[in-house]
């Protein structure tokens, strides 16, 4: 018999899609505070959140007579008609999260606005509600949230320990305070102080509160504006990587979401610089109209989707590369990375090549149905240098990110970009048959000769193979592909894009693809095989994936006609390796994501002989 | 077990056995070769081994057999030491697993291992037969194996196709750019289509005389063939694969054809294409009225420019190649003048190597 749930047990379900942990709590309840124009939040807990959750902000209060309704499901002041939804500007709108919260734990709020002399209370027990009465309280609104799951046994049990759902706390904390540097934010457990966050602070200094002095520098602040997005944050140097994306931050319009084709598009900015397995870290805030991005898809919100994802992932890949190109950073020995202070070369470089299409891989024409609404547009390229200044303490010397290389590039001073090698000739000695060590204008230069070497042709291909025009090497038969109904579907909105880059794909059944023709370069690949590998992963642009793979090839060509480890080399041969590292795109690593330069600068050195503490 | 032999007959026949033997296995004992030494009056004996895909025996009767029995031995290291050895006679001994074989260029014991333990031979239900000359076989394998898939590419065309119908065998093979079919017409209304492993066909190769009429005999089962002359029997399991429609790939037609001699094309492609870059082999094909230009280029070494004469029928035009591709199947054509009909740069090109050898190669064309 079908019988209608009672509105308590209706919204302990609903818990459980907004509620999860201690941590959801807080998210919850900080972005209403942040919603209700907060300027300063404050965040206590007791036993990683199971006990007490106290949040204590200054934003505007509770009208008293929509007290009555904070604990009601589906209530909420942030939007009242399905237009709203198109433009949501707040953190919230759906209405449920302190129904929710309010079915699974005794809760009190307590409120007062500016201009009103007493504040009100209200409080529920497990979603039974006291009727609101006056009380003496501070501007602002207080929450507290004692016994979480108290009613729910089974969620209770799956709480972590209370350290761990305190760290998920402090974490989650730390991601909501990146959005909004005008907050000021403290984060209290069991009457500890932990993270104090004051308000106005730039995100590089909140970033390095956070999550520790020694990410803090090695970050490149970004400024990137496109005609109808602007993309704005710190990029970490690629030696900061970490095993795991829990610092990969994107904010879309002031929210945290975990896009794929997003994170795919920063992951393949970063690709030349990482080892395998290693993560980069970067916030990154993405603003964009609110009609062109969809947050109702997720009830934590912790997914968004927009209208056009491969612009704004070619947006975002167009930034991080760039930043990345120009950052005029030396690996240090110890893995911290010098801000080298140095005169900057004024010519001599070959300029960055125009990205082709949003993705820049190298080829001449630009991708069919490249997107048209976001395209990077140079005029309009605005240097917000905010972070750079507070993170170099306005040192001009620093290379202004953001600043270089608009896609156009026609400034050719903002073109110009560190490459150790480019003061020519150096004093040199080969060591170990592998090791040169050079010296440098920074100090001391250790080159591994391999690594260098494999960058060096690695490049070289790149540049041949960008030099020639596409060529398809037609099969016989076409080689039949099995694929997934979503396969399929990516593979015939890719078509075209696949196509120019060498790939000629055809639906053949109902659920296998015949491909009819392979990039000529890749003409020893099996097509099976090189289709199924652009099918892993994250589905991306077309024409990007299959100059992935072209690209693979080449690193393993590089490898295997660089100078390996055990060759003795001459001096004239040492001198045309250093000439020709000296005009490389990116001389800091080799194509595998290895470093091919150490420098050991000279305050390095000074410390090792204590010549200085 | 005790024989004499002449060393270069025996060298031979463990040639052709030990190709079989694997080379890496973790199944040990499949590294030796079986040695029988008959003891019936007539002498010879018989070298066998398996790799559990495929097996091979020859039978040598020029043997002196003084005391009958069979030994295993290891098969890389008795093929290498006969090659050694610079005596015109051996003689190999063996009692217990050990294998004494004694020669003027020294003593050798190799170890061998338990006879009992060696896989037996393959049974091979009885099946389709026919029969095609040594000499035509030989010329069929070498016109198409080098045309089969390799390593990387797809199993599925990792061997040659043997089609027989209409009184006529044909062997096929190819690796999804290129297609070769090689025919011979036989005395036999039998018909199958079989797939065999590419080693298989290699191993054939090795053991077939050039020239030689005599009958090979060629059993066909329902997974397995078998390849049999005089003196020697390859058997082999069959792939179970599809194989793709040759027949339609084949073009029919052909708006232009060139005729060119080979040795002419085949010096002046090898000089164009050591200016094909090393990443894209590539060289252009342009049919002028009555000859034919050959360009290649590599953006960091250079480019080549080589004309050569030609008969021309038809409308001209260009095409790219991988030069690699026409080289493998010339190195194999012995015909004086080669034709080849080509139409635009999406549609194969048809290369006529020999009186019933063709080769088509699918182009190079832009995106």
């Amino acid at each position: 018999m079908i019988k209608k749930l009672p509105v308590a047990v209706v919204n302990q379900i609903a818990a459980g899609e907004v509620v999860e942990r201690p941590s959801s709590v807080v998210k919850e309840l900080v972005e209403n505070s942040i919603d209700a124009g907060s300027k300063s939040v404050r965040v206590e807990i007791a036993a990683g959140g199971a006990e007490l959750i106290r949040i204590i902000d200054d934003g505007h209060g509770f009208l008293p007579e929509d007290l009555p309704l904070a604990f009601a499901s589906h209530a909420t002041s942030k939007l009242s008609d399905v237009h709203d939804l198109d433009h949501i500007a707040s953190l919230g709108f759906r209405g449920e999260a302190l129904a929710s919260i309010g079915a699974v734990s005794r809760a009190s709020i307590r409120s007062r606005r500016h201009d009103a002399d007493e504040g009100w209370e209200v409080r529920t027990d497990g979603g039974k509600e006291s009727k609101p009465a006056p009380c003496g309280c501070p501007v602002g609104t207080t929450i507290e949230i004692r016994d979480l799951f108290y009613n729910v046994p089974a969620r209770r049990k799956f709480l972590k320990t209370p350290g761990a759902e305190k760290a998920r706390v402090q974490e989650t904390l730390a991601e909501l305070s990146l959005a909004r540097l005008d907050v000021g934010f403290t984060f209290v457990a069991d009457g500890k102080e932990i993270l104090r966050l004051p308000a106005d602070a730039s995100l590089a200094e909140r970033f390095t509160r956070c999550f520790g002095q020694r990410l803090g520098k090695g970050l490149i602040p970004v400024a990137r504006k496109f005609s109808h997005m602007s993309v704005e944050g710190i990029v970490g140097e690629p030696d900061l990587a970490r095993r795991d994306s829990k610092l990969e931050l994107c904010y879309i319009n002031g929210r945290l979401a975990r896009e794929k084709s997003a994170f795919h598009a920063i992951r393949q900015a970063y690709r030349e610089y990482l080892m395998g397995g290693r993560f980069p870290i970067y916030v990154l805030q993405v603003s964009l109209p609110p009609d062109q991005v969809d947050v109702n898809i997720h009830p934590r919100k912790a997914e968004v989707r927009f209208v056009d994802s491969r612009a704004v992932a070619g947006c975002l890949h167009e930034t991080v590369r760039s930043a990345l190109g120009d950052r005029g950073l030396v690996q240090s020995a110890g893995g911290v990375v010098i801000d080298p202070n140095l005169p900057r070369a004024k010519s001599g470089f070959p300029t960055a090549p125009l990205p082709a299409g949003l993705f820049g891989d190298g080829a001449a024409t630009p991708p069919a149905g490249s997107p048209r609404a976001f395209a990077a547009d140079p005029v309009e390229t605005v240097v917000r240098d905010r972070g750079a200044e507070a993170l170099a303490g306005g040192d001009e010397a620093r290379p202004r990110a953001g600043a270089a290389l608009g896609p156009a590039g026609d400034d050719a001073d903002a073109n110009v970009r560190r490459n150790p090698f480019e003061h020519g000739p150096q004093r040199f000695l080969q060591i170990m048959d592998l090791y040169l060590l050079l010296e440098g204008p920074d100090g001391l230069m250790v080159v591994d000769q391999h690594a260098l070497h494999e960058r060096v042709m690695y490049e070289r291909l790149q540049r041949e193979h960008a030099s020639q025009a596409v060529a398809i090497q037609r099969l016989v038969t076409p080689a039949v592909v099995e694929v997934a109904p979503t396969e399929l579907d990516w593979l015939q909105r890719a078509r075209e894009s696949l196509a120019s880059a060498g790939l000629l794909v055809d639906q053949m059944g109902p659920n296998t693809v015949g491909v009819h023709g392979v990039p000529a370069v890749l003409h020893r690949v099996d097509p099976e095989k090189l289709v199924r590998m652009l099918l892993e992963g994250e589905p991306g642009e077309g024409r990007a994936k299959v100059n992935e793979q072209i690209h693979e090839k080449f690193h393993s060509m590089a490898c295997r006609s660089a100078i390996m480890s055990g060759d003795r080399l001459t001096q004239p041969e040492i001198e045309a390796l250093l000439a020709e590292a000296a005009t490389l795109e990116h001389p800091h690593n080799c194509p595998h994501g290895r470093p091919t330069v150490l420098t050991f600068n000279s305050a390095e050195l000074e410390r090792y002989f204590r010549r200085r503490c | 077990m005790k024989i004499l032999c002449d060393r270069s007959v025996l060298l031979e026949g463990v040639n052709v056995v030990s190709s079989v033997v694997p080379a890496k296995t973790t199944k040990p004992i499949l590294q030796n070769l079986l040695l029988h030494a008959k003891d019936d009056d007539g002498g010879g004996i018989t070298l066998f081994a398996t790799d559990l895909e495929m097996a091979a025996r020859v039978d040598i009767e020029s043997v002196k057999v003084q005391k009958p029995g069979t030994a295993l031995l290891p098969g890389r290291e008795l093929s290498a030491l006969l090659r050694e050895i610079g005596d015109p006679t051996v003689t190999l001994a063996s009692t217990d697993q050990r294998c004494k074989i004694e020669s003027q260029g020294g003593s050798f014991v190799l170890l061998g291992e338990d006879v009992e333990q060696y896989p037996d031979e393959f049974e091979l239900a009885a099946g389709k037969r026919v029969e095609v000359p040594c000499g035509s076989m030989l010329r069929m394998v070498q016109e198409t194996v080098f045309a089969a898939a390799r390593e990387e590419t797809r199993y599925a065309i990792n061997g040659v196709m043997i089609d027989c119908g209409s009184s006529c065998m044909r062997l096929v093979a190819t690796d999804g750019r290129r297609l070769s079919v090689s025919y011979q017409n036989i005395d036999s209304a039998e018909e199958f289509k079989v797939v065999v492993p590419l080693r298989a066909l290699n191993t054939l190769a090795r053991a077939l005389p050039e020239d030689d009429d005599t009958p090979l005999a060629i059993q066909v089962g329902d997974k397995q063939i078998s390849f049999t002359n005089g003196k020697m029997q390859l058997v082999s399991q069959l792939l179970d694969t599809r194989f793709p429609d040759y027949e339609g790939v084949v073009p029919k037609s052909a708006d232009t054809t060139v005729e060119i001699d080979r040795v002419t094309l085949e010096g002046a492609l090898r000089r164009a294409s050591i200016l094909a870059a090393s990443e894209m082999r590539m060289v252009r094909f342009e049919v002028h009225e009555s000859s034919l230009n050959l360009t290649a280029e590599s953006s960091a070494r250079g480019r080549a420019d080589v004309t050569i004469d030609a008969v021309v029928k038809g409308a001209g035009g260009s095409i790219n190649f991988n030069p690699d591709y026409i080289l493998e199947a010339l190195r194999v054509c012995d015909l004086e003048q080669v034709r080849l009909d080509m139409s635009d740069d999406s549609m194969p090109a048809k290369f006529t190597l020999g009186e019933s050898f063709t080769y088509v190669v699918m182009p190079i064309s832009g995106a």
